[in-house]
């Protein structure tokens, strides 16, 4: 199947990763996200603790049998984004600790715009490969139980969240056939002649028409079928309906949240020491001085 | 015999010039299998489309059990009728075969420590419950289909419809859902099939068939009957069954076959005796 899927496709192996709770795997994923996102300091101590992170990361990635192939070609989609960040990151500013060199009207480039591409770089590549662990080791249909469940609150003010999760998993679960019928029908359309590869902008997109209004036309009629297909199976949004799968929260759960908080909330310590207490604002130093006492 | 369904003086038509279905009736009775066939612009798909309320008849009525088919009794209704469509794809709700199986009985509300039996149960009946677990991308259309009729079969339903089920698939899955058919009609003689085909084979084999011709009613009889003149199906577009060809063919030269074989397996036995 030609189809990849840029957020990463469910991987139907049986591994601890796939076993656990998918509303504990949704919170360690935005938990982790988070976490990445804080400021730890010095780029020292980002690099520190973002490696640790990363090393965290590649771990669940190998014990859960996440593809790096899918991995890479979702990252790759992303590289002209990098270019950019590392142009203007690097060029732009005119400060900073390192200083490579200053050029004779002024202005100066620092090691600091590097760094700090790098390490955003690298927070990007962890959100990545954050998602692509939650797709490819949970079906669809558990994240939006999970989603559900973490709605279920908002019920209280009338919020329709068994639709929404519906609706949420009937998308997903659309992704790849719709991925599919594009596939088959720039096939088509190539074979009569367009070019999707070549040609400047305004015929590139002249192209791309050719593509996306036959999509789109397949797209209402395939949601009509669908409709009338539910519909004739006895669905009706506003009845209550019961669950095949109820999500079980099981002793792996609890050790796998217990090490999730353990790694997130001692991050969390030296992001919080590192932006009150001076001394701190780096860690190798830090810990240096801890021996030698 | 009980009358399950009822069409009385049918009519249907999108614009009011062309007539699609024109006045149309027949009753089907409980436990029958009956194939309606015709080729395309017959009026068979709207027939389908009017059977299943998707669309509203201009004139005449449609009874199932003695109630009318109208918008108050539709959701009663629902749940004595079940429609396998056409594409395999638009009728796959759920993201793995036994999400898509339960979906019909989550929708009537079967408590959970109920559902996993009958999912498996019915999985088994299909031949589908080594792919529980898979999803839609990883099966065949014919699998797809039969995913589809297990979620039917589960609902434990009077009324099953076909319309137009096989159309899609490629001759291996004709054939699956060709067999399915017949085998869950043995196991439950009490379910009553419509299926709305343009496959002559599936129709030579159930036990009556109804032929549309230009929105009305051709022919309405058991199969033998129907297929015997073959100029005649040819003159409304259709073909007739391999084996009544066969033995056409063989009577020409003095052959004479038992009337009753139905299918190529007990031709060749005939032949071969």
């Amino acid at each position: 199947m030609a189809a990849t899927n840029v957020l990463g496709k469910y991987s139907p192996y049986n591994t601890v990763i796939h076993k656990l709770d998918s509303r504990f795997k949704l919170f360690a994923l935005i938990l982790l996200m988070v976490v990445a996102f804080l400021p730890y300091g010095n780029y020292t101590n980002r690099f520190i603790v973002l490696g640790f992170l990363t090393l965290i990361i590649a771990i669940i990635m190998i014990v859960g049998r996440v593809s790096f192939s899918s991995f890479f070609k979702s990252l790759s989609s992303m590289w002209i984004m990098f270019i950019f960040l590392l142009i203007f990151m690097f060029f732009l500013p005119n400060e900073g600790e390192y200083l490579i060199h200053t050029f004779k009207n002024g202005y100066s480039l620092y090691w600091d715009g590097l760094l700090n591409v790098g390490h955003i770089i690298l927070r990007l590549v962890l959100m990545v490969a954050l998602t692509i662990i939650l797709t490819s080791t949970t079906l669809p249909m558990d994240i939006t139980y999970a989603l559900e469940w973490y709605l279920t609150p908002l019920r209280l003010l009338k919020f329709p969240t068994q639709i929404v999760s519906l609706t949420i998993s009937l998308a997903l679960r659309f992704i790849p056939t719709l991925l599919n019928e594009s596939n088959r029908i720039m096939n088509a359309q190539k074979s009569r002649g367009v070019d999707y590869n070549r040609g400047f902008l305004m015929s590139k997109i002249r192209s791309i028409t050719t593509l996306i209004i036959p999509l789109l036309v397949s797209c209402f009629s395939r949601s009509d079928e669908l409709a009338i297909a539910m519909e004739a199976r006895g669905y009706d949004p506003y009845k209550k309906r019961t669950h095949y799968k109820t999500l079980k929260f099981s002793y792996r759960d609890l050790i796998a949240i217990l090490f999730i908080l353990i790694i997130a909330g001692l991050m969390i310590t030296v992001s919080v020491l590192a932006s009150y207490y001076p001394g701190f604002d780096d860690l190798i130093n830090y810990l240096w001085n801890i021996k030698t006492i | 015999m009980e009358k399950i369904i009822e069409v009385k003086n049918l009519s249907f038509s999108y614009e009011k010039e062309k007539k699609i279905l024109n006045n149309v009736s027949f009753s089907i009775y409980k436990g029958e299998y009956v194939t309606l066939i015709g080729h395309n612009g017959s009026g068979k798909s709207t027939l389908a489309k009017l059977l299943s309320y998707i669309l509203e008849p201009n004139k005449g009525n449609i009874y199932i059990e003695n109630e009318e088919l109208n918008e108050k009794s539709i959701k009663n209704i629902r749940n004595k009728i079940g429609i396998v469509f056409q594409n395999p794809d638009n009728q796959f709700i759920g993201s793995t075969v036994e999400d898509d199986i339960a979906f019909g009985l989550e929708n009537r509300n079967i408590k959970q420590n109920k559902m996993k039996d009958i999912v498996d149960e019915y999985a088994k009946k299909v031949g589908m419950d080594k792919y529980l677990t898979k999803t839609p991308e990883e099966l065949s259309g014919g699998q797809k289909q039969r995913v589809a009729i297990a979620g039917i079969l589960a609902l434990n339903l009077k009324i099953m419809i076909f319309d137009e089920s096989t159309s899609m698939l490629d001759p291996e899955g004709v054939e699956e859902i060709r067999n399915l058919i017949l085998r869950m009609k043995k196991e439950n003689p009490d379910l009553t099939v419509i299926s709305i085909t343009h496959d002559i084979e599936e129709a030579y084999l159930s036990d009556r068939v109804i032929i549309l011709n230009e929105g009305k009613i051709y022919k309405n009889d058991i199969p033998y009957k129907v297929f015997s003149n073959e100029e005649e199906m040819k003159n409304i577009g259709l073909d007739i069954p391999f084996v009544l060809k066969i033995k056409n063919k063989l009577k020409e030269k003095g052959i004479i076959l038992d009337e009753n074989i139905k299918n190529i397996e007990e031709l060749a036995k005939e032949l071969c005796h």
